[in-house]
Formats: structure tokens, C-alpha cells, sequence
């Protein structure tokens, strides 16, 4: 577990560095524990949080739901936090909406204007995107700019990637920080004697000779196109715009012309060589993402389009002897910059909230190094919080990826929102290319006339 | 004298009959293979394979203490029984005037019903839960029982009231003229006339509400509220991020065996009942 | 109470509690959900705007539309033809051709009926995966190189792969009701016909099939009420309407239209399809399958 947690540290320390024009130095969470002061008087008095007396909310009062998904990153944390801020404030009434599928189950309660006061939004049926332009998300433009959490830091500062602004104006507070990239197993490279691909010449090169010996060379999930596109699509329609990231806002903003737009095309074209070659497991366009890795995991395909989490969501099930290797990218031409895809899960407070005031006091409670090392451990993903520790026992993913993001050579993408529509089609149309069905220019038609349906 | 099918058709009808129990039998058989198994057993490609020692019985007490499966159970039952007879109760009740009864407007309210069948639920799913809301009855089995209720009378209006149709008329006019009145007629006489259709309303009834999953995932929110297909659905859905395989089969062979169970004990009068609605 | 008053009072109480009662929870909704179709609107927002009838528009314009209709009939024609044939051929194999062990496969065939449709979508997916699958681990028996077939996955097989589980799950209770109705038929007729020296091919065409017409009927109206309606579940338990929209029938569309793609107007006119063409079709159905009924002698 410290190992794990160690492995995660370092990989933060290194976003970190990437990502934040400071870093924080030093251990500042050396206050003294505050729990005392907690009108629970709770036995064990729990709150591992360090923090400054002043800043804790207690004594927060009334009706408080919270609605998270639960998905591959469960729900431990949640109930611990959520534990600790029930410790904090004991005449608090927290009700806690949450279940893989309970943004459909939720929904309803929503077009009521009777949501919960929080939402983590993450999983099928969710778009925050859609939620501003719903006018359903409060404001929180003016709060974020010098909320502190509760050990007194700017949560502005502490976080690893930035909130997006829809016209100018902040709703949504990433919470889960990851990244795409492509998988492979070091050992069976090793093995064979094969060379982790730097450009898009040396991977269909190598896949070649994958496909020789009887391995599919990629294998993604079919049924979610999330995977292909964050991990090989973007990626690639960034490095063809001469690492510009600008054009994929553009693809979010839904401009004109920008999906027929040449970068465009030539990314498509990657993706249809590697099809036509035969580069892609036949049954990759069937299966869903366990699926997906379980075959990577197996050997049955020797690369993954995947995000950072990999490794801790398939922790139970890898081969004793499999070494997780990770590159940003594949598809950038000879001596281009790797292209790495950040990903985020956001949280917000509803407009219509009942107790918007707990619900703030809550998102503090949460941005917290406590917190974040704490999600660490038990998700085995990033939250969006730099966390400072000079723990170094990293492990492979984290090494690999350290390598690729401190390295001048790795470009950091946007973070994007794509409209549901446009997302839906061009999903649709990406696989519908994989499976040869249609041409890059049908495919660039496809999502060009999505787009100018949702202009209107 | 009876003259006998030829041997090939014997043979080509008893193979066909064959093949298909297997078709039917071999996905539980296989459930029950794969509960046993951990991941690299079912990696390994032979989804036929005996499940290797050690057999994987802890599959199932781990679903069993992760989801609350006595709960769905006891709430599919209350909900699938209550609303069942209720949906009973008012259809033979309306199908029984329908059949014997003139009056102003009847045309109509069958018609509504007849065209009801045809209705698409979805249509009416996010309207149906403001409704439930308004009534306070969202995450409550009564709002569940109230809507799977109303959505199987036409149905039961629609074969109840051939089956009254089917019945003579003579012994209701004599009762009628034993003084005997319109209620008592009904239950006491009619109403255990149609029995066989009834109980084949009932069963058919009763395996929809049982399997319904739609309405259930979105007027329900709250796990122990959850039926069956609705606690069964939130498993996989959760397993799947985890690759779970063994104890999902696990889950879906505990959802399955009781019920299995309980067909065969009662099998002789469902299919009674099928058979009585057949014939009407 | 005079007998008149005592009768409207009867009829009254047997219908009026029950029909408001679902017209409530029935008529009501769907009446508010044809009255959706008229707007833009997401779905979680609380404002809506009136568009007329810009959402049929907009479907009469969507090829997907189009594609989840022919889908839909597909499915309504695959499972009515394999469901009824199936259920006939098995009814008069236990029945009239006496094979033995009829009480089993009464019991037997009825099974999948009892399992909740959750899984079997479950159950079935595994035995299509195509790594880890039944199917492609069968095939591969006579194969010598591994079959990796992803039947879900391939525009040619996806829909295929969904028709032959619903068939699977439809037939024993159809099969059941044959049994029913043929049993019901007077054995003094094939008698007669035995006399005649008619053939058992020729008894079906002229006893068995005229006799059991009316459950036949019903079973196809049956089928195809409950295909058209119902029939997304499935879809979306196996595949979501992928890939590339290729199994998508109408009640999908419809999900994914209004809970993920966030246009409830849009499924709600969707939704308005639906009924439109189950009326429709069943109309049809009833013309085309009505036949003179047969007298008993």
C-alpha cells in the first residue's frame, strides 16, 4: 500500500512540476490535528485532516445531499470524507445520492429544480457541459478566486489543472486528475526484443512485426471511444497541428470547418492505416474497457490506448511478470514532441442548491493534500491536488510517465468538453472507421454536420 | 388406428427438441461453471471447463454480503404480488362489464384500453416521475406497485373480457333471478368461472412485474428499496469496473435459482394457466 | 335502490375507480409526453420552449431515425418468424407426433422466461465476447486458428447476435400457449381424418393449423406489441445501439436521445413514433391476418 501510495506521490510531484508554474515547498501540513473542537465528540475522533482550528466548518447545520457516481474508483473515499465531514459538523443531516447509475436515477430531480447541493460528475449520462448550459451549476467564478481550504491554502493553488471557464465564467472544480496515453508491457517488449515506439514511423513498424508473431498489435474499447480518441485521435490532431492544443478548444468550441480542417484529416488517415494494416484487434470494436485490458493484461494485444488508472484498476488481475510501460503518445511524426492527454472529473454546486453555504464549506473540506494522498490510496488515481512528498519508491507507470512529463518533449493538451452530440457522432464515426465502414472524409462530413446542427 | 409420423420425423422433431433444451439448460449449467472460477480460468478461453480446485465458493458469500439480495428479493416479491392482484381485481371487474354490460361511453373506455396495450412505456417515463413525485410516492414500493398495477390492466381487460365473453349467459340470469345481486354475482359466481383465466392473467402479470427493470431503475433510488432486476443490474454495472466475473455469475446465479425453484414447484399450475388462457 | 339504479351503481363502481386510476398513471403521462414533443428541451433544464413540430422534422431528417425503424422490423419479423416457428414446430412435436418427454420440455423450454432480462443480457454478452466467449471458444474447435468473431462489434452480425437471444427468451411461453390450443382440439377430428387416410402433414394443414389460428394470431400481435415496445432493453443491455448506431431500434434512440444526449424533446417525439407505429402496424396485422374462422363440425 505505501508502495502504491509512493508510486502515486512521486507521479503527482511530477505533474506537479509540469503543470503549476510553482510548486508548494515543503511540508506545510504540520498543524496540529484539530479535532478536538468537534462537537461530535466523536470516540476515535478521526479526522486524519490536519488542520487549522479556524478553518474547520463546524456547526453546520441542516439538510446536505451529495451526489457522487461510483464508478472505477468506488466509493471508500467518498464514505470516509464524507464520514469526517459528518464528524465535523454532527447536526448536519448529509444524504448521500450515489451509484453507478445515478445520473439517470438523479436526472428527474434535477429538471425538478430539486437537486442535491453537490455533485461529483463523472459517468455515463453526465456532461457538465450540458449542466451550464442547462443554467443548472452555480457560479463560482467570484468564490474560487480566493477560496481556501481548510488548512488554509488557495484551492486555486493547490490544484494540479485549472477549472474550465464557459464564457468567461468557472461552475466546475476538477476533483479527479488524469491522463491518456498508450500501454504496453515492458517485460514482453523486453522479452521479444522490441523498442517502445517514439513516432508514429517506429509504432507501425513495430506493430508489424507485433502482428508477425501473433499478437495484435492494438486493442481498444469499442463500445467506449473515449479511449481511442483520448489516447490516439487528439494526440494525434494536436501533433499534426504542429503541437498546438488550441485546436482542440476549437473542436470543443465546435468552430466551423475545424473538423474537416487538415490536421484533422491526417490524424484520421493514422487511424486508418493502422486499420487497414490490420493493426487493431478484430474484436477490440465489441468489447468494453475491462474487456479491453483484460486482453492487454493477457497478451493477447501488445498496446492500449488508456489513462493513468490502469494499473490500479487491474491491479488483481495482471500477471505476476508484467511491467506497465507508458507513452503519451504514438502518432507525432519523426522527432516530435510527445502529446499528453490530461483528463478530469469535475465537481459543482447546484444553482438551485438548498444549502449552498455546506456545499461550498464541503468542496474545502475536500481540496485537501489529506484528502488527495487519501484518494490516492484507496482509487489509485490522481486527485486534482498537489500533493508534496518526498517519498520515492515509484513503480512503473509513475516512472514511465515521469519520464515523458518532465521531459521537455511532452506537450500537455486542454483539457476539453466536448457537446454531447458532436461526442456521440464523432464516436459513432470513429468507429464506424475502424471498422472500414466509412472514409476519413465521411467521417469529417459526419461530425461537420453534427456540429453546425448544435451551432443553430 | 392412428397412423405414425415416419421415423425421420420422429427423429428430426426429437433432435430439434433436443438441441434446444440444451440451448436452454447450457446457460445456467455454464452460470453455475463460471462462479467457481477465478479470472485466469476464464481467460484461459474453455468457457466449457470444469471450474479448477480450489473452487471458488467464496464468490458467492462475498455478493452476498456486498449486495443485499434477501432485500431485492423480499421487495420483488411484496411488489410483484401486491401489484398483481390488485391489477386483477380491476381488470376482471372492468372486463366483466365491458363484456356484459350496454352503456353510454363504452366504446370509448375500451378503446382506451385496447390502444393502451400498444403504448410505449418509455413515452411516458419522465412525465410518469414527476407525477409520482407530486405523490410523494418516488423511492417508495407502493409508487412501483401503484404504476406496474396500471400498466397491466389492459392487458387483463383485454383477455379477461374474452374469457367472461366465452362464458353462458344462463347462469348469471339465474341467478339474477334468485334475487341474487350484481356484486354477488360477480365474485361469487363469475369471477371462479373465469378462474383458470385469471390465474393465467396472473401469471403473466407476474413475470412482467417481476422482470421489469426500466421503471424500477428510475422511480427507485435508495438500495434497499431495490427489486431484483434493479439490485441486479446496479451489481453488474458495478462489476464491471472491477472484473469481477466469478462472483457476478455468483450474483446472477443467487437471483436466479429461487426463482427457478419456485417455477418448478408451481410449474404444473402456470402452465395450467397459460393453458386456460389458450383455450378461453 | 330500484334495479336500475342498483345496476349503474355496479357498473360504476367497477370501472370508474379503475379507469381514472389509469388514466392517472398510463393515459396521463403519455398524453404529457406527446405534449413534450412539441418543445426543445434537454431534459434537466427547467425551462422549455414551444417549437412546434420541429422535432419530427428533425427525425424525418435523422438517417439514424430511418435506420432504428428498419431495426425495429427487423426484429418484429426475425423474432415473429423464429419465435412462431419455433414454438409450432416444438408445440407439435410433444403434441402430435407424441415424441416422449413432453413434460419435460414443457418445463424445460419455459425457463428462460422466469430469468429477468437483465441476465440475459448479461449472460449473452459473455457467450458473444470475443476473446473470452463461448461462441468464439466453440468455433474455434474446428478452427485451426482461434475464431475472434465480435459479434456485437460487426454491422453484419450485431443486430443478428441480438435477434437470436430474444427468440431464445420468447419461445417457451409461446410454445406452452400452442401446446394449449392444440391439446384443445377434439381428438375425434383426427380421428375422422385418419380415416380419410389423410396424412399427418396433411392434418396440420387441415385440423391443426386452422384450430390453433386464433392463438397463432395472437401470439404474432403478441410478438410484435411487445418487440416494438420493448425490444430497446435488450439493445441496451448488449450493445447500446452500437457500433456505429447498427443495432439501434427506436426505444434506444430514444434513451440515448433524451438521457444522454440531453434532447428529452426530441425522444419524446421519438416516443410519439413509437405508438404511432405500433397502431399502425398492429391495424395492419389484424387485416392481414384475419381468415375465416373455422367451424367446428
Amino acid at each position: 500500500m505505501t508502495m502504491k501510495k509512493g508510486i502515486l506521490v512521486m507521479l503527482v510531484t511530477a505533474l506537479v512540476f509540469l503543470l503549476a508554474a510553482c510548486g508548494t515547498n515543503g511540508n506545510d501540513n504540520n498543524k496540529s490535528p484539530g479535532t478536538s473542537e468537534s462537537a461530535s465528540g466523536s470516540p476515535d475522533g478521526s479526522t486524519s485532516a490536519s488542520n487549522s482550528p479556524e478553518a474547520i466548518p463546524t456547526g453546520l447545520k441542516g439538510d446536505f445531499e451529495i451526489q457522487y457516481f461510483v464508478g472505477g474508483y468506488g466509493d471508500a473515499w467518498w464514505k470516509d470524507v464524507i464520514d469526517q465531514f459528518q464528524k465535523l459538523n454532527p447536526e448536519l443531516n448529509i444524504k448521500q445520492s450515489a451509484g453507478p447509475k445515478i445520473n439517470d436515477q438523479m436526472k428527474p430531480r434535477w429538471i425538478q429544480g430539486n437537486p442535491p447541493d453537490v455533485v461529483y460528475i463523472d459517468g455515463s449520462g453526465s456532461n457538465p457541459r450540458q449542466m451550464v448550459e442547462d443554467d443548472q451549476l452555480l457560479d463560482l467564478t467570484d468564490w474560487i478566486a480566493d477560496a481556501k481550504n481548510i488548512d488554509g491554502e488557495k484551492l486555486l493553488d493547490v490544484m494540479i489543472a485549472k477549472p474550465d471557464e464557459y464564457n468567461g465564467s468557472i461552475y466546475n472544480i476538477p476533483l479527479v486528475f488524469g491522463s491518456y496515453g498508450t500501454f504496453y508491457d515492458q517485460a514482453l517488449f523486453e522479452k521479444n526484443g522490441w523498442e517502445v515506439p517514439q513516432d508514429y514511423e517506429s509504432f507501425l513498424a513495430l506493430s508489424d512485426k507485433i502482428k508477425a508473431s501473433g499478437i495484435s498489435p492494438y486493442v481498444h474499447a469499442g463500445i467506449y471511444p473515449d479511449y481511442i480518441l483520448g489516447g490516439f485521435l487528439y494526440p494525434a490532431i494536436i501533433s499534426a497541428n504542429g503541437d498546438d492544443g488550441q485546436i482542440l478548444k476549437d473542436m470543443g468550441d465546435m468552430k466551423e470547418g475545424v473538423f474537416k480542417s487538415e490536421p484533422v484529416m491526417k490524424a484520421l488517415n493514422q487511424l486508418k492505416e493502422i486499420t487497414d494494416k490490420g493493426y487493431i484487434d478484430p474484436g477490440a470494436v465489441a468489447i468494453n474497457h475491462t474487456d479491453s485490458q483484460m486482453m492487454f493484461l493477457q497478451h493477447k494485444a501488445a498496446f492500449i490506448p488508456n489513462g493513468l488508472w490502469l494499473e490500479s484498476e487491474m491491479k488483481k488481475d495482471a500477471p505476476a511478470d508484467f511491467k506497465y510501460g507508458f507513452v503519451p503518445s504514438i502518432t507525432q511524426a519523426k522527432g516530435g514532441k510527445f502529446v499528453a492527454l490530461p483528463y478530469t472529473s469535475t465537481m459543482a454546486v447546484a444553482k438551485k442548491a438548498k444549502n449552498p453555504e455546506t456545499a461550498k464549506a464541503f468542496i474545502q473540506f475536500i481540496f485537501t493534500k489529506q484528502a488527495s494522498l487519501s484518494w490516492a490510496e484507496k482509487t489509485g488515481a490522481l486527485m486534482n491536488v498537489k500533493v508534496d512528498l518526498e517519498s520515492s519508491s515509484a513503480g512503473d507507470t509513475a516512472k514511465n510517465a515521469m519520464k515523458y512529463y518532465n521531459s521537455d518533449n511532452t506537450i500537455v493538451a486542454p483539457v476539453v468538453v466536448f457537446n454531447a452530440d458532436v461526442f456521440k457522432v464523432m464516436g459513432d464515426a470513429t468507429i464506424a472507421l475502424t471498422m472500414k465502414k466509412i472514409t476519413p472524409e465521411e467521417w469529417a462530413d459526419r461530425v461537420e454536420k453534427a456540429a453546425a446542427k448544435v451551432r443553430k | 388406428m392412428l397412423s405414425q409420423p415416419s421415423k425421420f420425423t420422429k427423429t428430426a422433431a426429437q433432435l430439434a427438441l433436443v438441441l434446444w433444451a440444451l440451448a436452454v439448460l447450457y446457460p445456467l449449467l455454464w452460470t453455475l461453471l463460471s462462479t467457481l472460477k477465478d479470472n485466469s480460468q476464464f481467460l484461459a478461453g474453455r468457457p466449457w471447463a470444469l471450474p479448477k480446485s480450489p473452487l471458488h465458493w467464496e464468490h458467492f458469500s462475498y455478493v452476498w454480503r456486498t449486495y443485499h439480495f434477501n432485500d431485492y428479493f423480499l421487495n420483488s416479491v411484496y411488489v410483484t404480488t401486491v401489484s398483481s392482484v390488485l391489477a386483477i381485481l380491476l381488470s376482471a371487474t372492468t372486463a366483466y362489464v365491458f363484456s356484459r354490460f350496454e352503456f353510454r361511453g363504452r366504446r370509448l373506455m375500451y378503446g382506451v384500453y385496447m390502444a393502451a396495450m400498444m403504448i410505449p412505456m418509455i413515452l411516458g417515463l419522465v412525465p410518469l416521475f414527476f407525477l409520482l413525485d407530486d405523490l410523494g410516492l418516488i423511492n417508495k414500493l407502493t409508487g412501483l406497485i401503484i404504476v406496474y398495477t396500471a400498466w397491466s390492466l389492459p392487458f387483463g381487460v383485454f383477455v379477461l373480457g374474452g374469457f367472461f365473453r366465452s362464458l353462458p349467459k344462463e347462469l348469471e340470469e339465474a341467478a339474477y333471478v334468485d334475487g341474487s345481486g350484481y356484486f354477488r354475482t360477480l365474485f361469487q359466481i363469475m369471477i371462479p368461472m373465469a378462474r383458470s383465466g385469471i390465474v393465467s392473467i396472473a401469471i403473466m402479470n407476474a413475470l412482467n412485474n417481476w422482470n421489469e427493470y426500466v421503471m424500477g431503475t428510475i422511480f427507485v433510488n435508495d438500495p434497499s428499496k431495490y427489486t431484483l432486476p434493479v439490485g441486479i443490474s446496479i451489481m453488474q454495472a458495478e462489476m464491471q469496473y472491477r472484473v469481477e466475473w466469478g462472483p457476478l455469475f455468483a450474483g446472477l446465479l443467487i437471483s436466479m435459482v429461487p426463482v427457478v425453484f419456485v417455477y418448478i414447484f408451481f410449474q404444473r399450475r402456470i402452465a395450467e394457466g397459460i393453458i386456460a388462457g389458450a383455450i378461453k | 335502490m330500484t334495479h336500475n339504479a342498483q345496476r349503474k351503481l355496479f357498473i360504476f363502481v367497477c370501472l370508474v375507480p379503475a379507469f381514472l386510476f389509469f388514466c392517472l398513471f398510463t393515459i396521463y403521462p403519455i398524453v404529457r409526453g406527446m405534449y413534450i414533443s412539441l418543445f426543445d428541451w434537454s431534459g434537466s433544464s427547467e425551462h422549455m420552449t414551444f417549437i412546434g413540430l420541429n422535432n419530427f422534422k428533425a427525425l424525418y431528417e435523422d438517417p439514424i431515425v430511418w435506420k432504428a425503424i428498419g431495426n425495429d422490423y427487423f426484429l418484429v419479423v426475425g423474432k415473429v418468424i423464429g419465435i412462431v416457428l419455433l414454438a409450432t414446430l416444438f408445440a407439435i412435436s410433444v403434441t402430435r407426433l407424441r415424441i416422449r418427454g413432453a413434460a419435460f420440455y414443457r418445463l424445460v423450454f419455459f425457463i428462460p422466461n422466469i430469468i429477468s432480462i437483465v441476465v440475459i443480457g448479461v449472460l449473452w454478452r459473455f457467450v458473444y465476447n470475443p476473446s473470452i466467449g463461448f461462441l468464439n471458444a466453440f468455433l474455434s474447435l474446428f478452427s485451426d486458428t482461434p475464431v475472434k468473431t465480435p459479434w456485437l462489434g460487426d454491422t453484419g452480425t450485431a443486430l443478428w447476435s441480438i435477434l437470436w437471444p430474444s427468440i431464445w427468451a420468447g419461445v417457451g411461453f409461446y410454445f406452452l400457449l400452442l401446446v394449449a390450443a392444440i391439446l384443445g382440439i377434439p381428438a375425434s377430428l383426427y380421428e375422422a381424418a385418419e380415416i380419410d387416410g389423410a396424412s399427418q402433414a396433411t392434418q396440420f394443414r387441415r385440423i391443426t393449423l386452422p384450430l390453433i389460428w386464433e392463438q397463432v394470431k395472437v401470439s404474432i400481435l403478441h410478438i410484435v406489441m411487445t418487440t416494438l415496445n420493448g425490444s430497446f432493453v435488450m439493445v441496451l443491455l448488449m450493445t447500446e445501439g452500437g457500433p456505429d448506431n447498427a443495432t439501434q431500434v427506436l426505444g434506444s434512440y430514444l434513451y440515448q436521445m433524451g438521457f444522454k444526449q440531453f434532447h428529452m424533446g426530441a425522444a419524446a417525439a421519438l416516443g410519439v413514433v413509437i405508438l404511432a407505429l405500433s397502431m399502425l402496424t398492429t391495424l395492419v396485422l389484424q387485416l392481414l391476418l384475419r381468415r375465416d374462422p373455422v367451424e367446428l363440425s
